[in-house]
């Protein structure tokens, strides 16, 4: 009985360090939206017809970029409120160091976000100059950051395999 | 604490062959397929040289899907069209069920794996079509031989980071959705509203806003249009 409280105890720590290091990941959107915002300032200041379109695409961009963040928080949350690690009895160790090692995935995130808010900044700026080319500039924006988000789904991918169909705590 | 289950439920199973499991996916699969079926047909019933009511909604939906491949794909791939605007529809629909409270079926990635492998058999038919099942194999070794198990390594990695952007992009919607609908049903329970859960009703709006309806469309929109890239890249 003892046994089996000190390795819910474990895992909940464990748990709580991961949710830590998920949240990591906000340093990318961070930065990049931080970029992408000073883009659209520069933008509106070099022409401020186009204001309208320049914040439209750089709230647009910048909501792509934000992607990661959400990811993270997304298993964060998942840690927090729905942890579906909580349950095992057995190889204690295993089942903490995924919890920890779910959190640690998500910092991949920091890449996807520094590069997105890089691409919204740039489509702001290129918006700014020549407003015309709008629906070009928005169409390649966009494929490029879903380019450029693929390894942080993968991270995803590898956190939420941790959590929910764990094969490490099968080969006990 | 019972951990939510995020998982597709199974609604019933088949009894042939121990009984095979068919999950809200493939029954929410259906509804959409029943629907999709349905607009066509009334879209396109007693059609006129002179359009009125729904026959102008319908040519307007087909004008704008044929306009999209002709300028992704360029002029003499726009018999790609019907393809890319089924595939367009169907994801819009499947991205957009969540609105109704319906488990979206991309996020399964038996869906999106499913769609992600046409994709890439599409693209490999074409591409040896147009250049010729020699000249295209022998594009696989350039630009020299030791490379050719990188390039297959990468052709491979084209329909899995494709079906994991978009299932990962939806069933990240999915689980913050499932999330906070918990946790306001827990606050309005403990705020003593259980009869009138009104927390649920106003507040899920912003979330569904962004993750259904922004995500959604922009990864249909994505998903398609790497589909008409990747084919046209293969073919030119």
């Amino acid at each position: 009985m003892d046994q089996s409280i000190n390795a819910r105890a474990i895992i909940l720590a464990a748990s709580a360090i991961g949710v830590g290091f998920a949240m990591i990941a906000g340093i990318g959107p961070g930065i990049g939206q931080g970029y992408a915002a000073g883009k659209g300032a520069e933008a509106v200041s070099m022409n401020p017809k186009s204001g309208k379109q320049v914040t439209m695409i750089m709230l647009l961009g910048a909501a792509v970029a934000e992607t990661s963040g959400i990811l993270a928080l997304v298993v964060a949350l998942i840690m927090l409120y729905a942890n579906p690690l909580v349950g095992f009895t057995t190889g204690t160790i295993v089942v903490a160091a995924s919890a920890i090692g779910a959190g640690l995935a998500m910092i991949a995130g920091i890449g996807p976000g520094v590069g997105q808010g890089y691409a919204a900044g740039k489509g702001t700026e290129t918006v700014g100059k020549r407003p015309a080319l709008q629906g070009p500039i928005i169409r390649t924006m966009f494929l490029g950051q879903a380019v450029a988000q693929t390894t942080g789904i993968y991270a995803l991918i590898i956190a939420l395999v941790l959590l929910f169909a764990n094969p490490l705590i099968r080969l006990l | 604490m019972q951990p939510i289950a995020f998982g597709p439920r199974v609604m019933f199973e088949i009894p042939i062959l121990d009984g095979i499991p068919v999950t809200e996916t493939v029954v929410n699969t259906w509804l959409i397929m029943l629907v999709l079926v349905v607009l066509a047909i009334l879209g396109t019933r007693t059609l006129q040289l002179i359009p009125k009511g729904r026959q102008n909604v319908a040519e307007a939906v087909v004008e704008v899907l044929n306009n999209l491949t002709r300028q992704t794909m360029g002029d003499d791939k726009t018999g790609f069209a019907p393809y890319m605007g089924t595939l367009f529809l169907i994801l819009i629909f499947m991205n957009l069920l969540g609105l109704l409270g319906l488990r979206p079926p991309t996020a399964d990635l038996n869906t999106t794996l499913a769609l992600a492998v046409i994709t890439f058999c599409m693209i490999h038919y074409f591409g040896a079509r147009s250049k010729g099942t020699g000249t295209y194999l022998k594009g696989f070794a350039e630009p020299f031989v030791l490379l050719l198990p990188m390039n297959i390594m990468g052709e491979l990695a084209t329909p899995i980071s494709l079906s994991f952007r978009l299932f990962g992009n939806i069933v990240g919607g999915l689980i913050v959705l499932t999330l906070a609908y918990n946790g306001l049903t827990s606050l309005s329970t403990s705020l003593g509203l259980s009869a009138f859960p009104i927390l649920q009703g106003g507040i899920p709006v912003v979330l569904h806003l962004y993750f259904d309806v922004f995500a959604g469309v922009l990864q249909s929109f994505i998903f398609v249009m790497l589909t008409m890239v990747f084919i046209s890249i293969a073919m030119d």
